[in-house]
């Protein structure tokens, strides 16, 4: 019982991450290597606000999330905007230098010190029981949350107009072009969206232990998972991150916890070589990459 | 970061170099691991800035010039190769991961530098028989921490003692359990599991259930800070209601009032602040001016490595060139007022220390305070 507990942890926090890379992928055909580093701008941003607003934590989360989202779309309207029309590759080096950049500026900012967001927002993490298996308060929180992320992001990409729009913008921006969608206003909102998702992900994971400039790693970890699904596929990333997950728990327990940094890089090699655009990634997506 | 761009650009000054002691800091000041380095690096510069502000050694100021080599062995080779060949320094630091230490110790080897190792893990060249360049000044040691470790389990535990070890995947912390698992059965002790987590884990929870798993009633970690405490986090929020014993890191002091709880016990070299020793209020002194961006409580292991500086360009005299500085660290010896038992000393044969004294501390819920466990003991 334990196992699938940590399987579902493990399994929401790659899936909340790995949907920021899928979101922006699909719509823009970019692949966001400074995901992790947004993440854990949206951790800082979060005891930031907790610092500002103490006393008040349902407003510091609220700004938080606010400030992700704004940084998502700046991201896009400052940098990435210049983007386009430039080779893929040329998008994927920008995403790596905004990566370096926001790094040394978190430094900066927030020195090396490890923090905890929790606390500063007053709230504790007491551990409930479910059946004979534990699970943190805040971990719990987080699967509800990616359940809840999920369905939104399926509501609105099904049922709303810009949700609509952003597919058809990822499917063929020019003809979505040609139809007066205005794609820099897509890309600005799946930006906007991922880095708000990416936010989420930190400030839960920040919670749940602290605050530290390695969660930068996370980021990169969750990638794989998002390619095992198919990297223009929701429903994939979330499949992608349970398999991951999955493998990395049960390799832990039974075999050698050794192995877990690597087992997510070697489940999606056994994917390349079987299904090389994901489990539900399509055939013609992987040729443009 | 701004003040020290600033001071490294003021120090590049060839003026004021000639007329002032030139260090050479090579520090993990960003990276994954900053959050164990910058506030030892911090404390070193705190240490200095208050030295020139009292007039100097020797009536010379100490320029210290501090580089960022994020952890990487390439750029901490960069540093050094800077250091030796356009600022001259008298002694190169570093403040940094374990693999960094290779291109440095080849550097200064070659140029015949005296290497100071601080809040470094000390290497064992600076144990007897001591390399003749190579001297340490950091509390954690592999080998005697273990040894400790083991000791105050021993004489805390109230019956049979089935003992967990917990580490992150980084070679000195994996040897540093395998030492300690070979050492408990020596003890007549039962390791039961060891666990390596990967710097960092997004969940400790599925580490943490194999170790609760096979039902430790001790466990012991040595590691950096952030594998010891999420470890044991993820162990209590299992249920797991055993004794956790781990070496007092930086962060040491403010994580036992954080946690408040009694079964999460520290064991270090250097007196926590809550001590209150005499040179803790000099450090509080020296902070109150400082704009730090660590605690103050993260600054004792900086400040003793400056102690040792200071002394050590105190008798090398002046001018100073790297063969009378390491003739004056092969005999110096430093009273740390408080801050270690014992001070710091260094003879031709041992660039450790003579004597290696631990206290251990754990909170007491009824006090609502840090209690000290037991007083200096002397590990050989």
């Amino acid at each position: 019982m334990q196992l699938a507990v940590n399987i579902a942890v493990l399994a929401a926090i790659y899936a909340l991450v790995s949907c920021g890379y899928v979101l922006i992928y699909r719509t823009s055909r970019v692949l966001s290597l400074a995901h992790g580093e947004l993440m854990m701008l949206g951790a800082y941003g979060l005891f930031t606000t907790a610092s500002l607003f103490s006393g008040h934590p349902l407003l510091a989360i609220g700004m938080s999330a606010v400030l992700a989202l704004v940084v998502g779309v700046l991201v896009y309207a400052l940098l990435m905007r210049r983007m386009a029309g430039e080779a893929v590759l040329a998008a994927v080096l920008t995403t790596i230098a905004l990566g370096i950049l926001l790094r040394g500026a978190i430094i900066l900012f927030w020195s090396a010190q490890e923090q905890h967001p929790l606390r500063a927002l007053g709230f504790s993490n007491p551990p409930i029981a479910i059946g004979s298996a534990r699970i943190s308060a805040v971990s719990l929180v987080l699967i509800l949350v990616t359940a809840f992320v999920y369905a939104g992001l399926y509501a609105f990409l099904r049922f709303t107009a810009w949700g609509i729009r952003m597919r058809a913008a990822g499917q063929n921006p020019l003809l979505a072009a040609q139809r007066g969608i205005g794609l820099h206003g897509i890309y600005a909102l799946a930006w906007g969206l991922a880095t708000l998702t990416g936010g989420i992900a930190g400030m839960l994971i920040a919670c749940d232990s602290s605050l530290h400039q390695t969660m930068v790693i996370i980021g990169l970890k969750a990638f794989p998972a998002a390619l095992v699904g198919g990297l223009d596929s929701l429903l994939g990333a979330l499949v992608g991150s349970l398999v991951v997950s999955a493998a990395e728990v049960l390799l832990i327990h039974y075999v050698d916890p050794l192995l877990s940094d690597v087992v997510p890089f070697f489940v999606l090699l056994a994917m390349l070589v079987v299904r090389p655009w994901g489990l539900f990634g399509t055939r013609e997506e992987l040729d443009r990459v | 970061m701004k003040r020290w761009l600033l001071l490294f650009l003021l120090s590049a000054s060839p003026a004021l170099a000639q007329e002032a002691y030139v260090l050479g800091l090579s520090g993990a000041l960003t990276g994954p691991n900053a959050s164990v380095y910058a506030p030892v690096v911090e404390g070193i510069k705190l240490y200095v800035d208050t030295l020139n502000a009292r007039g100097g050694v020797n009536g010379r100021k100490v320029n210290l010039l501090i580089q960022d080599n994020s952890g990487e062995p390439s750029k901490a080779a960069a540093d050094v190769k800077r250091f030796l060949t356009q600022d001259n320094v008298a002694m190169v630091i570093n403040t940094s991961l374990s693999s960094t230490y290779a291109p440095i110790i080849a550097e200064t080897k070659r140029a015949r530098v005296p290497l100071l190792f601080a809040g470094a893990v000390c290497p064992k060249e600076v144990y007897p028989p001591a390399d003749e360049l190579q001297f340490c000044t950091t509390a954690f040691t592999p080998g005697y921490d273990s040894r400790m470790a083991l000791t105050a389990i021993q004489e805390m535990a109230k019956g049979p003692v089935r003992i967990g070890f917990a580490a992150m995947a980084i070679p000195i912390a994996r040897a540093e359990m395998e030492y300690a698992a070979g050492l408990a059965r020596q003890k007549g002790m039962t390791p039961v599991e060891t666990q390596i987590s990967p710097p960092p884990a997004p969940d400790y929870m599925p580490f943490a259930t194999k170790l609760k798993d096979a039902n430790p009633n001790w466990v012991f970690s040595w590691s950096p800070w952030v594998s010891q405490v999420k470890t044991f986090e993820a162990l209590r929020r299992l249920g797991w209601q055993g004794n956790y014993i781990t070496i007092a890191h930086i962060p040491a002091e403010e994580e036992l009032v954080r946690l408040k709880d009694p079964g999460f016990i520290v064991y270090g070299t250097n007196a926590l602040f809550q001590d209150n020793q005499p040179g803790h209020r000099d450090i509080r002194e020296a902070a109150k001016n400082a704009k730090l961006s660590y605690s103050v409580e993260q600054m004792a292991e900086g400040w003793i490595a400056g102690i040792a500086i200071e002394q050590a360009l105190k008798n090398a005299g002046w001018p100073v060139t790297p063969e009378k500085l390491v003739a004056s660290m092969n005999n110096l010896k430093v009273d740390l007022k408080g801050l270690r038992e014992g001070g710091l000393e260094w003879t031709k044969d041992n660039h450790f220390r003579a004597r290696q004294s631990y206290r251990v501390y754990r909170w007491d819920s009824s006090k609502n305070a840090i209690v000290r466990l037991r007083d200096w003991t002397e590990v050989k």
